[in-house]
């Protein structure tokens, strides 16, 4: 069902003498064009053009039609969409209209220096003379064609099917389009535009709409939904409901006829790859691997620690060996002998002896104890270090004293970070001490243990709370009673205590003299001001700390207990938390259940898309009040002979609805019959192949120097004779 | 240009044997510089026409608004839908879609207005 165009270029264009009409049906969906008398238009394609870049040239060039999506990736598609000479179903972009026409051309085969066959062209009802005459001259002045017919594609499918006898000679032709919507009377064969009829409504509209709900419904397959996609399922399982309502509550039961009549699309999916446990070979496996590099890494380790030792030990005799070499010098070449080996003095010498040989004791691994050892006797030493310290200031130089100020604060330093390691180590006793209580308690009696953790728990609980509650409420809370004037809500509670402090401190012996101060404990008012903002802050937070340690423990050792939430900001709770969860086969289908007959729903009531207008029913209805022929007999005739063509009336379900529609409109009784065409698509077309095949076609047409002299007038009133 | 597209003829070629005047002999800059009047302009240009009212041109074959009374459907099921909110002007069908409907983001909500052309456009 989905149409495919043709656009091979033909090949037998000159076969034609120049009288053949070229019969082109200029739709707002698809352009059809061929020669007068044959049966099927010689090519088809979309009434649309693309001006994309091509991505290494940078031209623009134009591309006429639908093409293959996969030979447009080598152009720059963002800033050109598809675009259309039409507005509604009356051309207006003529120079797109001028791409088309030479894309048509060009594939009918024309060659040549013009088109040297007459032109029958379709446009819409009541064209206004502006189009109608830019079209004539384009066709006349570029194309050079030597004479032109403008005729209703609607009215040419009617007189097809009427020889064919669907339809008789008076009758209504309805055409929902692709834009719009027409209702033309026939009388005697020939369309009455007084009692026309137009909607704007049309296949465009059903697709947007059906596209826009499917996008909102699905949004993350958003992308999957293209015009030409949702086009296809629109002619594909869309259908017009005898009654929507109806349709709309067996939907809403969801009974099982809704069941048979709900589509459902499924997207390509790909289930993610099960990862299967990983066997006991891949176990054993990686295993094996891991030791493996474990085993490498250690070499390599053990091997640079065996060279730094060699070189550590390297090192170290040849300092000794120096230092005996020193001590076999005399007094008078040492600073010579020193010169020439690089160090300074004999302390030097041993210092960096001293520090060699720790290294290497280091790189020997040996325990902590003898490292502590060593550390002390290295810090006893300090004392040799700072020989000034102990020196009065007096006997000392300005150097000197320099030099001691130095060595006292090194030395303090050093002292300090002793007793702080002291201080921790005693508190890493202590707590193992309460753990080890801890567990004794709790082996001896459960019980017990567990109550008093739950006890204390919920009193940490609360009191955390409460903290919590007295800071948010401390900020909402009446402003009256605190202290300030406008300013109690923005002071949580901390600070308006205070500031109670501070007020009733200063006012509350104002009475008498202002003895505040006169004892002791007045003063201590400061402290707990000062520290009433710290203390509250450190205290919770040392609460929380306390409350997560026995939540925790309580959840490692009590099965039955269940840590209450954490109090969280109320929210309105309307959004839940997404649920992750893997994604399954169901998440890539896509259901058309109600929409299937919501969307060509419009074409009956356009005012569920907004449009204020009459739908296909009612049109009918205004088409024959509009006629005003005050003759029942020609209504009735009128009805009882009603046509629908054009591609929206492929929908199934719409004779009947329409039918219906009608009745509750003509009087009871009166003759009602709904006929399709032949061929709802192509009939326009094939309709105005024959007419342009007949000999009395000539005289219908008219030419340049018609167009040039009799004026803009003439043209406006220039109508065809259906009949000939 | 790829040996694909070529063979393809995707491509409009620029100059064609049957013209008299190549697009590029008309358009010398690549686009137009005529601004093409739209279809209301159009239109308003025929209306000052002043011909008789009496005869048919595109704006007198118009169809009348609807007289039937307007069908109230579910925005975003398509059921009946009798009740509507009042907060995003929505139609729902029932409690279940009321509360899908409240908690729509804003956009959706004028998505779906923009369905039925009620939504709010600034411009």
């Amino acid at each position: 069902m989905p149409f495919i165009s043709k656009i091979q270029r033909q090949t037998d264009y000159n076969r034609f003498p120049s009288s053949t009409p070229i019969v082109i049906d200029n739709g707002a969906s698809y352009f059809r064009i061929g020669w007068a008398g044959e049966t099927e238009p010689r090519v088809i394609f979309r009434n649309i053009v693309q001006r994309p870049r091509h991505k290494s040239t940078g031209e623009t060039v134009t591309v006429v039609g639908d093409h293959d999506t996969a030979l447009l990736k080598h152009f720059d598609c963002t800033r050109s969409g598809p675009r259309s000479a039409f507005d509604s179903n009356v051309v207006f972009q003529f120079e797109i209209m001028e791409y088309i026409l030479d894309f048509a051309f060009d594939r009918l085969g024309a060659n040549g220096s013009r088109i040297d066959h007459p032109i029958l062209i379709t446009e819409c009802v009541c064209n206004p003379v502006q189009s109608r005459s830019k079209m004539a001259e384009l066709l006349f002045e570029t194309y050079g064609v030597p004479s032109v017919a403008f005729g209703v594609d609607a009215a040419f499918s009617y007189k097809y099917n009427q020889q064919r006898g669907i339809c008789q000679k008076d009758g209504l032709a309805i055409c929902p389009g692709f834009t719009t919507t027409h209702v033309i009377p026939f009388v005697d064969g020939e369309p009455v535009n007084r009692g026309c009829c137009r909607t704007n409504i049309g296949g465009y509209h059903v697709t947007d709409n059906l596209k826009q709900l499917l996008s909102l419904k699905y949004p993350h397959h958003m992308a999957r939904f293209t015009w030409e996609k949702i086009e296809d399922l629109k002619m594909e399982h869309c259908y017009i409901a005898p009654d929507y309502a109806l349709e709309a509550r067996l939907f809403q039961k969801g009974s099982k006829e809704a069941e048979d009549k709900t589509r459902c699309w499924q997207l390509p999916w790909v289930p993610p790859p099960i990862e299967e446990p990983p066997s006991e070979e891949e176990i054993a496996r990686k295993a094996a691997i891991k030791e493996r590099q474990g085993q490498r890494l250690r070499e390599m380790a053990e091997a640079k620690r065996s060279s730094r030792i060699n070189e550590l030990e390297n090192q170290l005799h040849g300092l000794e060996f120096l230092l005996q070499q020193l001590a076999q010098v005399e007094e008078e070449e040492i600073s010579s002998f020193l010169s020439k080996t690089g160090y300074v003095s004999k302390q030097e010498i041993e210092s960096t002896l001293t520090k060699v040989s720790q290294s290497l004791r280091k790189a020997k691994g040996e325990s902590k104890v003898e490292q502590a050892e060593n550390e002390e006797k290295a810090d006893s030493s300090t004392s040799d270090k700072y020989p000034l310290i102990n020196v009065p200031d007096n006997m000392l130089t300005p150097e000197q004293l320099k030099e001691k100020k130095r060595q006292i604060f090194l030395k303090t330093t050093t002292e300090g970070r002793q007793r702080a390691k002291q201080k921790r180590f005693e508190e890493e006793l202590e707590r193992e001490k309460k753990t080890r209580e801890d567990e004794e308690r709790r082996l001896e009696n459960p019980e017990l243990y567990l109550e008093q953790m739950r006890t204390k728990y919920k009193d940490l609980y609360e009191k955390v709370e409460q903290r919590k509650r007295l800071k948010i409420n401390g900020g909402h809370a009446n402003g009256n009673s605190s202290g300030g004037v406008g300013r109690g809500e923005r002071l949580n509670a901390a600070q308006r205590e205070r500031m109670r402090l501070l007020t009733t401190a200063a006012f509350d012996r104002g009475k008498g003299e202002d003895n505040f101060g006169a004892k002791d404990e007045d003063w201590q008012l400061y402290k707990l001001m000062s520290k009433d903002n710290d203390d509250d802050d450190d205290g919770s937070d040392e609460d929380e700390a306390e409350l997560a340690r026995v939540c925790s423990r309580l959840q490692a050792i009590d099965p039955t207990f269940v840590p209450k939430p954490e109090p969280t900001p109320s929210q309105a709770a309307t959004t839940e938390v997404p649920r992750v969860r893997p994604l399954t086969k169901e998440d890539f289908q896509v259901v058309l259940g109600v929409e299937r007959c919501r969307c060509p729903e419009i074409l009956f009531h356009p005012n569920l898309v907004g449009i204020d207008q009459a739908g296909l029913d009612e049109m009918t209805g205004a088409s024959i009040r509009r006629l005003a022929s005050k003759n029942e007999a020609l209504e009735d005739r009128l009805t009882s002979s009603i046509f629908m063509t054009g591609g929206c009336s492929l929908f199934p379900g719409i004779n009947e609805r329409l039918e219906a529609g009608i009745r509750m409109l003509r009087p009871c009784g009166s003759p009602i019959k709904v006929a399709r065409a032949l061929d709802p698509v192509l009939d326009a077309w094939r309709g105005a192949s024959a007419y342009a095949a007949n000999l009395q076609f000539q005289q219908q047409t008219f030419s340049r120097v018609d167009y040039y002299e009799k004026g803009e007038d003439w043209l406006r009133r220039y109508q065809l004779r259906y009949t000939l | 240009m790829e040996a694909e597209v070529i063979k393809a003829e995707l491509v409009l070629p620029t100059h064609m044997s049957f013209k008299r005047i190549q697009m590029y002999g008309k358009y010398p800059k690549g686009q137009s510089k005529v601004r093409w009047k739209q279809l209301k302009q159009i239109l308003q240009a025929e209306i000052c026409q002043n011909y008789s009212p009496d005869e048919p041109n595109y704006v007198n074959i118009e169809s009348p608004p609807s007289m039937q009374p307007c069908k109230r459907i579910c925005d975003i099921t398509g059921f009946e839908a009798p009740y509507h909110d009042p907060r995003t002007n929505l139609r729902y069908a029932n409690a279940d879609v009321f509360k899908l409907v409240r908690s729509l983001p804003n956009e959706y909500v004028q998505r779906y207005l923009a369905l039925r052309k009620a939504a709010v456009v600034l411009r």
